[in-house]
């Protein structure tokens, strides 16, 4: 019998309670009653609360509970997280602060997925072939590589000399996204020593990067070896062929180089 | 004769609430519907989990008892009313720590923080001092204009959120003046915040958000301007009265002077009316 007065009350309109648990209970903390009040008669106010009503116990703090990721959609590129228009999962905090103040991101309402559906497809703005994409640019447009070649035999520089040369250094770099330059470079030269040439790498078949190279010679005999040179990459080199020098001027030295002109200005 | 109560008869004194006495009963509906909202509502419980349904049975006696949520009495400082705290209060209690020791006094505080909010309407970022709770929320709203004007009166507690509040419904019904240089973005603005003024009238928005003591002032500001208004100082009514005299009266002495001209030929000059061989006085 109760089960169906049940269900009939709750069903009423006016006697339904409210949906407070539909809102995130989020807050500093969440307590209970060591003691509950008793009851107080239907329609009157609540006994008055005493002392023993006032001994609370901790239920949980959400302070330091892990908050759930929240959705955003990108309004332009950001590195290391998506194209503008990708939908990402972040945590909040970051969410709030560095996506959504800024005006990077917006927040993924009904309304907005519907209304940035487009901009996916949208070509005026620079899209990337993967998250990290402008960072691998970034990285590699600023590093100079030691083509490390032999000093005794004869060697006509090709892709696989420079994909070790890479992952020398920590790059993983396929040899058919390497494109030497056109004329060719052999050795050993010591006329090529120490001088500069540039390749280009091409990341996910899209983005094309051009990476500073430096010949350097190399005997496994000890005593035929060129002596070291202290942060050798401080000193200006030459081209290797003449027609890169403006290139090559053009692009970003080192970047610890970089770093030490700032601190000196 | 079977004896009734004084309060069953309806002689007992019913105490008053702030609505009620002095001044506040001359206050416009429009106020007294944002105060109810505001304090006569009941609140999101925020501090404890408030038990569902109306009934529950006690799983051993099979007793059935009704669910009274007694809420917990929460205190909202004044600094409260500078910040954006969500809802969020201070809790005045006792913690029991250990069986064998006397209850220790404890107050639950919420963590503050500074923080910037963004007001898509205002188009302006604000720099507040919010709880947790009140950044989840705004999250959780899909925006701090969405938080603001779907959350009632009650929930919001603070004065700053609802002085904000009040801005930006003033600020939607006179258009979003703030986008008056990119009317695409305008129309965009207001057509997705519009829906949040079907609830108010224009008087509601006027007199949202302001404390009972604020409103106060305002409606006695408004009383003694419409008193000012209507009464006069007699000074002012006489002085009035005798420039309108004068006008009248120099008008009627030209008109005579005019007269008088054409009639003598020449004008009188005070010279010819001298004459210096007269009758000395005596001195």
């Amino acid at each position: 019998m109760w089960k169906s007065l049940f269900t009939a009350v709750s069903k009423a309109p006016v006697l339904q309670t409210t949906d407070i648990l539909n809102q995130q209970l989020r807050t500093t903390f969440i307590l209970r009653r060591k003691t509950p009040p008793l009851l107080h008669k239907q329609g009157r106010k609540p006994k008055t609360l005493r002392s023993r009503h006032y001994i609370y116990e901790l239920v949980k703090d959400t302070d330091v509970e892990k908050q759930a990721d929240i959705d955003v959609i990108l309004t332009s590129y950001v590195e290391g997280l998506g194209n503008a228009g990708d939908k990402v999962s972040v945590r909040p905090t970051f969410a709030y602060n560095k996506l959504l103040l800024p005006g990077l991101a917006v927040y993924a309402s009904p309304e907005n997925v519907e209304k940035y559906s487009n901009l996916t497809n949208d070509s005026e703005k620079i899209r990337y072939s993967s998250k990290n994409a402008f960072y691998t640019v970034q990285t590699l447009s600023q590093m100079l590589l030691s083509v490390v070649m032999n000093k005794e035999n004869p060697w006509t520089l090709k892709p696989w000399h420079i994909r070790v040369c890479f992952r020398k250094c920590g790059y993983i770099v396929p040899e058919d996204a390497i494109t030497l330059p056109e004329k060719q470079i052999s050795g050993p030269n010591m006329e090529l020593e120490d001088k500069e040439f540039f390749v280009t790498v091409t990341i996910n078949n899209q983005e094309k990067v051009n990476v500073r190279c430096r010949i350097h010679h190399w005997s496994t005999n000890i005593t035929e070896r060129i002596p070291h040179v202290h942060n050798f990459w401080e000193i200006l080199s030459e081209p290797v062929i003449p027609e890169q020098a403006p290139i090559l001027e053009s692009m970003p030295k080192k970047r610890n180089v970089i770093k030490k002109r700032q601190a000196s200005i | 004769m079977a004896s009734k109560s004084v309060k069953a008869l309806g002689l007992a004194r019913k105490s008053l609430t702030a609505l009620e006495t002095g001044l506040a009963t001359r206050l416009p509906e429009a106020y007294k519907k944002f105060y109810k909202e505001w304090k006569l509502t009941e609140p999101t419980a925020v501090h404890y989990i408030p038990e569902t349904g109306k009934w529950k049975r006690n799983d051993i006696t099979g007793e059935v008892f009704p669910v009274q949520n007694v809420p917990l009495p929460v205190i909202y400082p004044p600094e409260a009313n500078n910040h954006i705290w969500g809802g969020d209060g201070v809790i005045q209690g006792f913690q029991s720590r250990a069986s064998d020791v006397r209850r220790v006094p404890h107050f639950w505080v919420p963590v503050l923080k500074r923080t910037v909010v963004y007001s898509e309407v205002l188009d302006k970022y604000l720099s507040v001092i919010v709880t947790e709770r009140a950044i989840s929320l705004i999250n959780s709203n899909y925006g701090f204009d969405h938080y603001l004007l779907k959350t009632p009166a009650c929930d919001l507690k603070g004065l700053l959120p609802l002085r904000l509040k009040r801005k930006i419904l003033q600020e939607l019904q006179k258009g979003c003046p703030s986008y008056a240089d990119k009317p695409e973005k305008q129309s965009e603005v207001l057509h997705r915040f519009e829906n949040y003024l079907s609830a108010y009238t224009a008087e509601e928005i006027e007199w949202y958000g302001y404390s009972l003591h604020e409103a106060l002032r305002i409606l006695k500001q408004r009383i003694e301007e419409e008193e000012r208004s209507k009464v006069v100082p007699l000074k002012h009514m006489y002085r009035a009265q005798l420039i309108e005299k004068l006008k009248a009266a120099s008008l009627s002495e030209m008109v005579d002077n005019k007269a008088e001209e054409i009639s003598s030929g020449e004008s009188g000059s005070w010279l010819q009316k001298i004459n210096p061989f007269g009758k000395k006085r005596e001195t």
